[in-house]
C-alpha cells in the first residue's frame, strides 16, 4: 500500500467545501506512484444502471484491486459507498460462473457439465424455435431484474421474438408510476432543494444510492432548517435527521392517505382555485372521504389520529412542501389506493408543479436520449392479448415501459395453465425463489417448467433448476455498453479481461439473436453497431464516445412550474394512444379506471392478514412481519458473497423491539424462530428499539453463503431466511387488484430457537 | 513544513452507509474480521420518541494515548512530527492490554495475533498529509481531514456540536 499521491496533499484548510473523490489526473499520478494502472468506469454493484456511479477502478498486475470515487462524475461526485469499494471481491468471488452449463442431474440436484458458449446459445435458440413453432412465441417470458442497463435488450429479444412475456415485479416504481400517472399525468418528483418540509413516506433515501444525491439532499434539507417527515415502520438512517416519526404499521398507508385526505378536505385546508380548475370528482371525493376519519385510521395503522391531523395539517399549511413516496407503499393489496390518495393530497393541497412541491418529471438537461431500441413500435393488439398475467390490466397495457407481465403470474402460470402455461424462463440477474413472493410455489413451478435458462455473474439460489447456466462478465470485464442519465453519457470502460469462458450479457442476446435468424433486428451480432444505432441521437458513435473517458456532461435546464394545460392533455402508451386523462383534469374520480370495472376512488382493503382484518389469526400470531427492500450493504438478494459487505451484516437478523423480545425471553443475537400461516425462519435476534412493538422486520434477499468467512447457504424455504415464503399469495387477496402490487406483510409469532 | 492533520467525524453529516469502513478496508487490505473503522449505532430516548445516532469508531490518535502508556513493550508510539499513533510490529507481542487501556475499544487483532488500527493513512513524517481513502469516499463529508490547530481531540462521538454552526 503507497501513500497518497503528494496532488491530493491536505494544503487547503476550507475543508468543507472539499469534495470527495478524484479526479483523472490525480487518479493517474495516485496509480503512477503505486505502479498502478487506472481505468475510469461506472460501478456495477447496484447491477448496472443508467444511474451508476462513476469510479476510478485500479489494477495492479492485471487484477482489480481497488475503486476511488469520480469526482468528475455528475450523479456521485466522488463518493462510492460500501458495495461500490467492495467490487473487486464481488469480481474475484468463488461464487463466480466461469463457463457455460448445462443440467446433466435432476432438477435442484446441481449436477451439470461444462458446455461451450456457442453450443448453450444453440440449445437455447432450437429450443425457443420448436416452442415458438409449437405453442406460439407468448410460450417464452424473459423476466427483468430490477433497472438494469440490459433491460431494453430483452425486451427487444421478445418482441422480435413475438412475445409480451416481460416479467416485472409488480413490486417495484412502476405501481407508483401507474397510480401516479392515470390520476396526475405525471409521477411527479419532490423538489426538495427548494421544500420547507419533506415528507419521506416508505422512502428509504439513504440506502438507495447513498452516495447518489439522496442523502445529500436530505441534509442539505436539515442544514437550511427544513423540516422531515419519515413515515416507516422502523427507524433507519433517515429517521434520526426527521423532526417527526410516523411509525406505521407496514401495509396500511392507503388508511394513513386516506385519513389525512378526509383531515385536509373537511377542514378546508385546500387550494380551491385549483381544485375548481384542474380537478374532476371533487365532490364525489368529498362525499367518500367521510368514511376515513382519522380516528378510524388510528386504529388501522397504528399511528394516532393526534398525529395524523398533525401532519396533515402541517403539509397542507406549509406552502413549499413535497412527499417522496417510496417503494414501501408498493406492497399491499392497498396500493393503488394509497398512491393515488397521496396523489390527489398533493394536487388537492395546492402542492403539484409549484416550487417545493411535487414537480412534473421534465428534461432536466440539454441532452438528448439514446435511441430507443425496444422496438415497441412493432406491438401489435394480438401480443397484448396474449399476455400471460399482466402486471396491469389489458386496457392499461402496454404502460411506460412497453408490455409486462407480473413476474409472479408468470410462474403461476406454469402451474394453473390459466391462461397457459409459459414454456421457457429466461432469468437474467433475477433469482425468481428469493425475488418474488410465494416461494414456494415458484419452487413447483420450476420443478414443472419446461426450459429454464438462468444468466448471471455468480451462481444464484434457483441455479440447480436451469436447464442451462449462462454466465456473463461482470461491468468491470466488458468494454460496454454507455450509459446517459441525468446530463451524463459515459462508456463503461473495461477494466480486466473477462476471468472465464463467457461474454457480456449485451453479447448473449446479440448471438442468440443471430442463432434464431433474428440477425438483422439484433445488428448481426456486432456490438459496436448496436452501440452506435443507440448513439444516433447524440451526433457520435461509440468509439467518439470513448474518447471521453470520464463521459461527457450537457448543461441542464431550468425547470418551468405550473405545467397543467400541456401535462394533462399527455397520451398514455396504450395502443390507442389515448391521454392518461380523459377530460384533461387530474382524475380524483377516475373513469378510466371505473370504465375497467374498478373503483373510481379511492378506497381501503386490508392486506391478506394483518391485526385488523383477522383478528382470529392475531391470537396465534399476534405480530406484524414485513420486509425492508433495500439495505446499505447488500443489493437486493446478491452479495452476500461479499466478504466486506457481509462483514457488516453477517447474520440475517429481525428487528424485535425489545420489550416485545423480552416477553418471549428472547435476548440480542439469539437464533429465532419466526412463523406464519405460510412458512418458518430461523435468523437471529436484533433488539431493536426504534421499531414498532406489535411488528417485527426482516431485510429479504437472504440465502446465499459467504465461503471466504464458512457461512453456508440458507435453506430457500423452512428454515432458511428467505422472507419471500412467508407471505401469502392468495390470488384474491393478496394483490392490488390493478398494479399487482403483492403483499408483504403477513402476521407472525417469534419464539427462542431451542 | 510540518503539518498536523486529523481526521473529523460530523455526527450529524453521517448517514451510516459504511462506504468509510469498506474503502478503509479495501485500500489497505485489511484482513476479514478486522476493521479499522467502524460505524456503530447507539440509541437514545426510548420508543416512539427515540433517535438512533452514529458512533464512529477508529483510532483517534489521541494527544496521550491511553494505549502508549499501557503498552509493556514500547510498541506503540505517539510520533511527534504528525501526531500519528503508529504501532510498531516487530515489538507487538498481542498482549491486548493497549484494548483494556483504550477507552474506545479501538485496538483490533487479526490472524498474526498483533494490534493493528488505523494509521491515518500517512506513511510519510515529512508532513505531507494527503486525504485517506474513507475521508475521499464519505458522500455526505462526514469524515474530514482537518488541521489539529482547529480541533482534534474532542471525543468524536460529540464532536460536531462544537464544530459545526
Amino acid at each position: 500500500m503507497g501513500r497518497w499521491e503528494e496532488k491530493m496533499n491536505f494544503n487547503n484548510r476550507d475543508t468543507h467545501s472539499r469534495v470527495s473523490g478524484l479526479t483523472l489526473d490525480e487518479a493517474l499520478n495516485l496509480a503512477k506512484t503505486n505502479g498502478e494502472q487506472v481505468v475510469p468506469t461506472l460501478c456495477a454493484m447496484c447491477g448496472p444502471t443508467s444511474l451508476s456511479c462513476g469510479v476510478y477502478a485500479f489494477v495492479k498486475n492485471d487484477r482489480f484491486i481497488k475503486v476511488a470515487g469520480m469526482q468528475e462524475s455528475s450523479n456521485n461526485k466522488g463518493a462510492v459507498c460500501p458495495k461500490g469499494n467492495a467490487a473487486p471481491q464481488w469480481v474475484y468471488s468463488p461464487d463466480r460462473l466461469k463457463y457455460p452449463m448445462k443440467r446433466v442431474g435432476k432438477k435442484g440436484e446441481g449436477k451439470f457439465k461444462r458446455i461451450s458458449w456457442d453450443e448453450a446459445v444453440g440449445i437455447i435458440a432450437d429450443t425457443l424455435k420448436r416452442q415458438k413453432e409449437k405453442y406460439g412465441p407468448e410460450s417464452l417470458a424473459i423476466l427483468a431484474p430490477a433497472m438494469r442497463s440490459y433491460n431494453a435488450y430483452l425486451k427487444r429479444f421478445l418482441t422480435v421474438h413475438g412475445s409480451p412475456n416481460y416479467g416485472h415485479s409488480g413490486i417495484c416504481a412502476l405501481q407508483r408510476a401507474f397510480s401516479f400517472m392515470y390520476t396526475l399525468a405525471d409521477w411527479p418528483i419532490a423538489e426538495i432543494d427548494k421544500s420547507d418540509l419533506v415528507i419521506y413516506w416508505g422512502r428509504q433515501p439513504v440506502f438507495s444510492g447513498p452516495a447518489l444525491d439522496g442523502p445529500k439532499a436530505l441534509l442539505r434539507l436539515k442544514e437550511r432548517g427544513g423540516k422531515i417527515i419519515a413515515i416507516k415502520p422502523s427507524v433507519e438512517p433517515d429517521v434520526c435527521k426527521a423532526d417527526i416519526w410516523v411509525p406505521i404499521r407496514p401495509g396500511t398507508d392507503a388508511a394513513l392517505a386516506l385519513a389525512m385526505l378526509y383531515v385536509v378536505i373537511n377542514e378546508e385546508l385546500i387550494d380551491k382555485e385549483f381544485v375548481e380548475n384542474w380537478c374532476f370528482g371533487y365532490e364525489q371525493l368529498k362525499k367518500h372521504i367521510q368514511k376515513y376519519p382519522p380516528q378510524w385510521a388510528e386504529k388501522i395503522t397504528g399511528v394516532s389520529a393526534k398525529q395524523i391531523c398533525e401532519v396533515a395539517r402541517l403539509y397542507s399549511s406549509t406552502q413549499r412542501a413535497s412527499i417522496d413516496l417510496g417503494n414501501g407503499v408498493e406492497h399491499a393489496p392497498s396500493a393503488n389506493d394509497a398512491i393515488r390518495a397521496v396523489a390527489i393530497l398533493i394536487a388537492i393541497t395546492g402542492h403539484l408543479d409549484r416550487p417545493g412541491g411535487n414537480v412534473f418529471r421534465s428534461t432536466d438537461s440539454i441532452m438528448p436520449m439514446p435511441r430507443d431500441i425496444t422496438l415497441r413500435e412493432r406491438y401489435t393488439p394480438e401480443m397484448r392479448d396474449k399476455l400471460v398475467g399482466p402486471e396491469f390490466p389489458k386496457e392499461f397495457q402496454p404502460f411506460i415501459e412497453g408490455f409486462s407481465s407480473a413476474y409472479y403470474r408468470i410462474f403461476d402460470s406454469i402451474l394453473t395453465e390459466d391462461p397457459y402455461p409459459v414454456r421457457t424462463v429466461i432469468a437474467p440477474g433475477t433469482q425468481p425463489v428469493v425475488s418474488t413472493r410465494g416461494s414456494r410455489r415458484i419452487i413447483e413451478a420450476l420443478q414443472k417448467l419446461d426450459f429454464y435458462v438462468v444468466i448471471d455473474v455468480t451462481r444464484t439460489a434457483d441455479m440447480d433448476y436451469a436447464d442451462i447456466v449462462i454466465p456473463t462478465t461482470t461491468p468491470y470485464e466488458s468494454d460496454h455498453p454507455f450509459e446517459a442519465t441525468g446530463g451524463r453519457v459515459m462508456v463503461r470502460n473495461k477494466v480486466i479481461e473477462p476471468l472465464g469462458d463467457y461474454k457480456s450479457i449485451y453479447q448473449f442476446f446479440l448471438d442468440l439473436g443471430v442463432k434464431m435468424g433474428y440477425g438483422k433486428d439484433f445488428w448481426n451480432g456486432s456490438i459496436e453497431k448496436a452501440m452506435d444505432d443507440q448513439l444516433q441521437p447524440f451526433g457520435m458513435n461509440f468509439a467518439d464516445l470513448k474518447n471521453n473517458p470520464t463521459g461527457i456532461i450537457y448543461d441542464s435546464l431550468t425547470r418551468a412550474y405550473e405545467n397543467y394545460e400541456k401535462m394533462f392533455q399527455r397520451k398514455s402508451p396504450r395502443l390507442s394512444g389515448a391521454p392518461f386523462l380523459p377530460h384533461g383534469k387530474i382524475e380524483i374520480y377516475n373513469t378510466s379506471f371505473e370504465e375497467a370495472g374498478f373503483n373510481p376512488l379511492p378506497e381501503w382493503r386490508e392486506p391478506p392478514e394483518s391485526l385488523t382484518g383477522t383478528p382470529d389469526l392475531s391470537e396465534k400470531y399476534p405480530l406484524i412481519l414485513s420486509d425492508y427492500h433495500t439495505s446499505k450493504n447488500y443489493t437486493a438478494s446478491w452479495e452476500r458473497n461479499v466478504p466486506y459487505l457481509r462483514e457488516i451484516e453477517p447474520y440475517p437478523v429481525i428487528h424485535i423491539h425489545p420489550d416485545t423480545a423480552a416477553e418471549r425471553e428472547i435476548k440480542e443475537n439469539d437464533w429465532v424462530i419466526v412463523e406464519s400461516l405460510h412458512g418458518w425462519m430461523k435468523v437471529k435476534a436484533k433488539l431493536y428499539p426504534g421499531i414498532r412493538p406489535d411488528t417485527v422486520m426482516i431485510l429479504h434477499g437472504w440465502w446465499q453463503g459467504c465461503k471466504e468467512m464458512g457461512l453456508e447457504d440458507f435453506p430457500l424455504l423452512d428454515g432458511g431466511a428467505n422472507v419471500n415464503m412467508m407471505y401469502s399469495v392468495d390470488p384474491k387477496k393478496a394483490f392490488d387488484p390493478i398494479i399487482t402490487a403483492m403483499t408483504s406483510q403477513t402476521l407472525v409469532e417469534v419464539r427462542k430457537f431451542s | 513544513m510540518s503539518e498536523k492533520c486529523s481526521i473529523l467525524f460530523i455526527q450529524k453529516k453521517c448517514i451510516q452507509c459504511h462506504g468509510c469502513e469498506v474503502a478503509c478496508k479495501s485500500w489497505r487490505n485489511v484482513e476479514i474480521g478486522v476493521n479499522w473503522r467502524r460505524v456503530n449505532i447507539s440509541w437514545h430516548g426510548g420508543y416512539p420518541d427515540i433517535k438512533m445516532v452514529p458512533v464512529m469508531v477508529a483510532c483517534l490518535h489521541c494527544a496521550k494515548p491511553a494505549c502508549v502508556a499501557a503498552c509493556p513493550t514500547g510498541a506503540i508510539e505517539k510520533r511527534a512530527a504528525d501526531g500519528v499513533v503508529l504501532v510498531n510490529q516487530e515489538k507487538c507481542i498481542g498482549c491486548k492490554v493497549c484494548l483494556e487501556a483504550c477507552p474506545y475499544s479501538v485496538p483490533q487483532f487479526g490472524a498474526d495475533g498483533k494490534m493493528q488500527k488505523c494509521d491515518r493513512c500517512f506513511q510519510e513524517t515529512d508532513g505531507r498529509c494527503s486525504v485517506p481513502p474513507c475521508v475521499a469516499t464519505c458522500p455526505t463529508k462526514a469524515l474530514q481531514l482537518v488541521s489539529q490547530d482547529k480541533n482534534v481531540y474532542l471525543s468524536f462521538t460529540y464532536c460536531d456540536q462544537s464544530l459545526e454552526k
